[in-house]
């Protein structure tokens, strides 16, 4: 059994056809496969491979030098903490401490015990004036203190109702389609059917 | 509307930012009839001829305001317009700079302003398709941006015939995978051909052959955002604001011991008292000023004594600095300068590529060094080793730039906090902040992939 759907490989293979050279689509195809079965097992990274015709370890290459792929698994709901010098002038530190407590893990290793959570350090996240700071669901959460992060984790277990859907475009299927002067003109695919996860 | 923290509104000097802060300034027709937005475009498009355009920016003397401050017009005389076959105009929004935060407040506040200057700029360099390299965290502002070029795209201004020109335009975005080193020039190609991204050998340089090989113009979000405003109101305007060498104004992003943190526009050669004591209200919680880094973290940093030292390159070069991203981190009295830095060395050993030995291996051993120091293990060879380190990742033993940025960290922090190098490596004790929190400490080391 393939660890990627059919319909995903699909679509993966379309994607060369959209860059003035079809390596350029081995970080797009990643992202889908990622966002499908949540990080980056061997067999994915394998399969992405064969669907764009490049050696697999070429893939691998490319997805083991890039800190938002995931390698191992995370949770569904995954924390990227600031903490370059900006956000710890400003109190980053004890935010990961705080988080780390909360979804009781030790280290950007683990996840927590019911599947929810992960956590890792990420270095400075471009919104320095909103220190501490961190990107979670696919937005952006400024001036962060213990209960915001508590807020965020109650929103998450449901217990508490979830606040109106954000920005869910995922990288490639929210770009624009190519148009003249190059690359052939293809119809834009109906978007698939959002995932409930990370929203 | 995104919330503001900085500058914007009517003030003499707000050539970016004058127009923040109007709702819906992210839409078409807001940055059109309110802000005069896509006058710039048809003005370049319908009336000038494309050497024009490239001179007209010339003598701006607009320098880029990704980090380097190379002479933007100069860069644009680069491309040979007549070569024939495609030629890119690739744009650099992976801010990714400690400290900076200045391209996602304007994506998130005026996308349109950037769409219009990429078309003004494809236009002037003979290109007719655009790329934007947009950080993968900058989820919001990727989503504002696609958003601006679809409505452009309605228009007519990106397609086949903007203002009836029979010279296609088209723009698409790219999203980067969180690396920093896709910050620099040739490795953001690499990243875009979908390899990993480490930077080039040069030359050949990007503007003969840069994207798939092709004749390639890159510039930063900022730089070519500044661009609409020159063509309005000519390159001679810009030049009245600023100093000679360095024009105009520029995005600070102030950040960390600060009441007001936030991005502000400063007319060049106005001096850091006025970015830090004024603009983002002083140093917070009745602290004094210690340090700070005047353009991100890869700046050589400025200690308090030095705050009267003006914000235009010459001036910083002349500090021993340099204007940089912008990016102005502040630090008060309560934190420790070692750690400060072993947080930043930290940053440029997880960051480093990989390519080039001395920054390859050179990140970690200052890391180590720091660790040592930073537990009461260093003694004199630890700081021995740190600057000798320091001084085999700079002068152009590295492809890039992003080793001299480790060691400057290092060089400019001994130069001026020598003391507590030896307090800390030497007797053992740290003489700072032992009343405050723990705020910036030691965190959990990262996973270290790259």
């Amino acid at each position: 059994m393939s660890a990627l759907s059919p319909q995903l490989l699909d679509e993966i293979k379309e994607l060369p056809a959209r860059y003035p050279q079809p390596r350029s689509a081995v970080m797009p195809a990643l992202d889908l496969a990622q966002e499908e079965i949540g990080h980056l097992t061997p067999e994915a990274m394998s399969e992405v491979a064969a669907a764009l015709e490049l050696d697999p370890g070429y893939v691998e290459g490319v997805a083991t030098f890039y800190t938002l792929f995931h390698l191992s698994p995370v949770g569904k709901h995954h924390f990227y903490l600031c903490t370059n010098l900006s956000c710890a002038l400003r109190g980053a530190g004890e935010i990961v401490d705080h988080v780390k407590k909360s979804i009781g893990v030790h280290s950007p290793d683990e996840v927590s015990a019911d599947g929810l959570f992960s956590y890792e350090e990420v270095e400075c996240l471009g919104a320095c004036e909103f220190a501490p700071m961190m990107r979670f669901g696919h937005r952006y959460h400024y001036d962060l203190t213990p209960e915001k992060i508590d807020a965020v984790i109650a929103e998450k277990k449901g217990l508490v109702p979830a606040r109106a859907k954000g920005n869910e475009l995922l990288p490639t299927r929210g770009e624009v389609a190519p148009q003249a002067p190059e690359g052939p003109a293809k119809k834009p695919r109906p978007p698939r059917k959002k995932k409930a996860a990370d929203a | 509307m995104p919330e503001l923290r900085g500058s914007y509104g009517d003030q003499p000097h707000h050539i970016l930012t004058r127009w923040f802060g109007t709702p819906d300034l992210h839409k078409l027709d807001v940055y059109a009839d309110k802000a005069g937005g896509y006058t710039a475009l048809r003005k370049a498009v319908v009336d000038m001829a494309p050497a024009d355009i490239t001179n007209e920016v010339k003598s701006s003397g607009l320098r880029g305001r990704g980090g380097a401050g190379f002479a933007t017009g100069v860069k644009w005389s680069f491309i040979n317009r007549g070569a024939p076959g495609p030629k890119y105009v690739v744009v650099n929004a992976d801010e990714s700079e400690p400290g900076t935060s200045k391209d996602r407040y304007i994506l998130e506040n005026s996308p349109h302003m950037l769409v219009e200057g990429i078309l003004i700029a494809a236009y002037a360099v003979g290109a007719n398709q655009a790329w934007v390299y947009i950080r993968g965290e900058y989820d919001e502002p990727y989503r504002m941006l696609n958003e601006a070029i679809e409505e452009a795209r309605a228009k007519g201004y990106v397609g086949p015939k903007p203002f009836g020109k029979d010279y296609p335009l088209d723009i698409r975005l790219y999203r980067g995978h969180g690396a920093y080193i896709c910050g620099e020039e040739t490795a953001l190609l690499e990243s875009l051909e979908g390899k990993r991204a480490q930077p080039r050998s040069r030359p050949p340089f990007p503007a003969v052959k840069g994207a798939w090989g092709r004749p390639t113009l890159l510039n930063n979000v900022e730089t070519l955002c500044t661009v609409p405003w020159i063509i309005n109101n000519g390159g001679a305007a810009y030049t009245k604001l600023g100093t000679e060498k360095s024009p105009g104004t520029r995005l600070m992003s102030v950040s960390g011991n600060v009441n007001k943190p936030g991005v502000y526009e400063v007319e060049l050669g106005q001096t850091f008292r006025h970015v830090i004591m004024e603009l983002a209200g002083g140093i917070a919680g009745g602290h004094e000023l210690k340090v700070f880094w005047p353009g991100g973290s890869s700046a050589p940093v400025l200690p308090a004594g030095m705050l009267d030292t003006k914000t235009d390159m010459e001036s910083l070069a002349a500090a021993r600095s340099m204007g940089g991203s912008g990016g102005v981190i502040v630090m008060d009295d309560q934190h420790c300068v070692i750690q400060a830095a072993y947080r930043l060395l930290k940053f440029y050993a997880h960051e480093s590529c990989g390519k080039c030995t001395p920054c390859r291996v050179g990140g970690d051993w200052a890391v180590r060094m720091f660790e040592r120091i930073l537990a009461n293990e260093g003694s004199q060879v630890e700081i021995d080793n740190l600057l000798r380190v320091s001084d085999g990742l700079q002068n152009g033993r590295c492809l890039c730039g992003l080793g001299d940025s480790a060691g400057w960290v290092i060089d400019s922090t001994f130069r001026h906090f020598r003391e507590e190098y030896e307090d800390h490596a030497l007797r053992h004790e740290c003489n700072v902040g032992k009343s405050a929190p723990p705020a910036l400490r030691a965190t959990s080391p990262q996973a270290g992939r790259s």
